[in-house]
């Protein structure tokens, strides 16, 4: 049956190829799909985290929006210990996010002010590659690090001065003149046009919060432990007014265009299936109106109804795993082929005010999902014949032997 | 299936066949009929006189409106589909027309087709078929596919896989009528061969006087009966 199947398939070489070729670039067009929307799914959250959310954060519960956090722990010290004695985590550091004015000799503005500990911070995120001037920060100083943007609008340059104002535990007004030590371009309006970046210890003596953190940052060695590392560390600190959440909690705009990216994906998914559905439909109704006499005579010389199914269905099954590996084959290699040499996608933009963000994206495999398309392609190959099949299962074999 | 004693190969029985579709037109009108083993029997008769109906009913490919079919003294014309199949599997052989070979397959692998069914190891189905070739004179042929055979020799890929399986009947639906006279009186010299040396029974159809002068016994339909049934002596 097999070989007799084998060569149907190749009887109308012409219609076959057609075939094999829709259901195969088809398929290669799903693959590369699913692995761009990953791929840039991935970047962005690498990106999110990467530049400043961190894997798992700790901070109090209390608080309306996780990503900047605006209430102090008056003594994360437990939980950091916790965080240090993780072998899952790469690096952790203490945070203070606060608004406050910024003010140059010129110009005063408004900047969400981030406190770090900096070399803790260049291991959590790499907001020191982005510096275009000058240096990152350095601990037991007074330098500021902030983007061109904010810079510009306040007229400052490199070893200038500048005084941070914001409201200190006790209520009053705290001040502190910091020397700008580094610019950076992330390209990002609100890393370039908003954020400035001091060293912890000199936040902690200006907001007269010694010790004192609104947030623990920690970068894992997988980011796929997120969620696993922020329920244990969660759990070991307990009930209270402090707990520990994954990145997933912090960014959920990320989820968001996550869902919102597979969703269309599951869109284009189903047309792109129903293309190839209904192209495996029609060669396989023209070779059966083709082919009624030649079912006719196998029916004389003893072949089952169920037998002649058997045969579609195993044309069929041949022409989806040709199709199938042809697809592989070619999504593969686009795959592979744009995940060297990168993919231009104009998404930065649209990205960039939020985080920093490239426009090229670099193609990675995601084979869970390939072998689900591959899967789902063989398989609407193989539903696809039942209709013919079962129809060529019913003929008489008196009338499929006249049919001309 | 087992043989009863002393039953005709073929009996037909009051079988009547009407086409639903035709307005009711009456195809067969009760033919009783016996085939017994060995014989080398023509249907004849005019176009429309029922012939290829009749053999389609023999050969389990039609079921009839009425009356029954018995082989081997069975009952055959209630089994179900697959029971058909399997009859037809193992007892008949076909011989149609226009050869209705597969054309994406050989010579060999047309011929050995029936043994495939049966589900009859490669070995032994290549072995057969050569037989089978040699027996209809296409030995040198096994490798071609039926488009580069002339017509008599397709029809002689189809005679080889008709006798395969050695099945006890033959059923042969205008034979010679796609093949010029030569080459029809040499299919019919190898049918009546096979018939005579190996004992195998042909039951054919055909409104081709040469074609019937050959045959042993002539059953003459006319408008879907029986009209006459000539033994000759040869």
């Amino acid at each position: 049956m097999l070989r007799l199947a084998w060569r149907n398939v190749w009887r109308n070489r012409r219609r076959s190829l057609i075939n094999v070729a829709a259901m195969g670039f088809g398929l290669a067009a799903i693959m590369f799909g699913q692995s761009m929307m990953r791929s840039l799914q991935y970047q962005l959250i690498e990106k999110a985290t990467g530049s400043f959310t961190g894997h798992v954060r700790v901070e109090r519960r209390d608080i309306d929006e996780p990503k900047f956090p605006d209430k102090f722990m008056t003594d994360p010290e437990p939980a950091a210990k916790l965080l240090a004695a993780d072998p899952r985590v790469l690096a952790w550091g203490r945070r203070i996010h606060l608004t406050g004015l910024i003010s140059s000799p010129n110009k005063s503005l408004g900047a969400l002010i981030c406190a770090v500990e900096p070399e803790k911070e260049k291991i959590i995120t790499d907001m020191a590659t982005y510096i275009k001037q000058g240096h990152y920060l350095e601990p037991g100083t007074k330098g500021i690090v902030m983007g061109h943007k904010i810079a510009g609008r306040l007229d400052v340059r490199l070893g200038e001065k500048v005084v941070l104002m914001a409201q200190a535990a006790d209520g009053s007004m705290g001040a502190e003149a910091f020397r700008l030590v580094g610019i950076h371009e992330t390209g990002s309006e609100s890393f370039d046009g908003q954020m400035v970046w001091v060293p912890l210890a000199a936040m902690q003596e200006l907001l007269v919060r010694p010790g004192q953190a609104n947030e623990l940052a920690a970068k894992l060695y997988d980011i796929e432990q997120a969620d696993a590392v922020a329920a244990d560390i969660d759990a070991k600190i307990g009930p209270g007014n402090v707990g520990a959440m994954s990145w997933k909690l912090i960014d959920k705009e990320i989820i968001g265009i996550q869902a919102f990216q597979d969703g269309m994906l599951t869109i284009i998914l189903g047309i792109v299936f129903a293309i190839v559905a209904l192209g495996i439909l029609n060669t396989q109704l023209m070779s059966l109106f083709e082919r009624v006499r030649e079912f006719g005579v196998l029916m004389a010389m003893g072949a089952r109804p169920r037998w002649i199914v058997r045969l579609l269905i195993m044309e069929s099954a041949l022409l989806g795993l040709v199709g199938t590996a042809l697809g592989l084959s070619v999504g593969s290699a686009l795959i592979a082929h744009f995940g060297r040499a990168g993919l231009f996608l104009p998404v930065g933009d649209a990205f960039k005010y939020f985080l920093p963000f490239p426009s090229v994206i670099f193609l990675r495999p995601s084979w869970w999902m390939h072998s689900f398309a591959c899967g789902t392609v063989f398989l609407v190959t193989l539903l696809a014949t039942l209709p013919p099949a079962l129809r060529a299962g019913r003929l008489k074999p008196s009338e499929a032997l006249r049919h001309v | 299936m087992s043989k009863h004693l002393h039953a005709p190969l073929v009996q037909t029985h009051g079988v009547e066949k009407v086409y639903a579709a035709a307005s009711k037109i009456a195809a067969l009108k009760g033919v009783d009929l016996i085939v017994e083993r060995g014989e080398f029997t023509a249907l004849a008769g005019p176009s429309g006189s029922g012939k290829s109906t009749l053999l389609n009913i023999i050969g389990t490919l039609d079921r009839p409106t009425k009356g029954t079919v018995s082989y081997d003294g069975k009952v055959i014309s209630t089994l179900d589909v697959d029971e058909l199949s399997d009859f037809r599997l193992h007892a008949l052989g076909f011989v149609f027309q226009s050869y209705n070979l597969i054309p994406v397959l050989t010579a060999a692998e047309n011929a050995e087709y029936p043994l495939v069914l049966q589900g009859v190891e490669p070995a032994k189905r290549r072995k057969l078929s050569h037989e089978a070739l040699k027996l209809v004179g296409l030995e040198h042929y096994a490798e071609r596919r039926p488009d580069m055979l002339s017509g008599g020799q397709q029809q002689r890929v189809a005679v080889a896989r008709a006798i395969i399986h050695r099945p006890s009947l033959i059923l042969a639906d205008e034979p010679t009528a796609n093949l010029d006279s030569k080459t029809g009186a040499q299919l019919l010299d190898l049918m009546e061969d096979l018939n005579k040396d190996h004992g195998i029974t042909f039951l054919f159809s055909s409104h081709d006087q040469a074609v019937l002068e050959r045959a042993r016994r002539v059953v003459r339909l006319q408008d879907g009966e029986l009209k006459a049934d000539e033994v000759r002596a040869r």
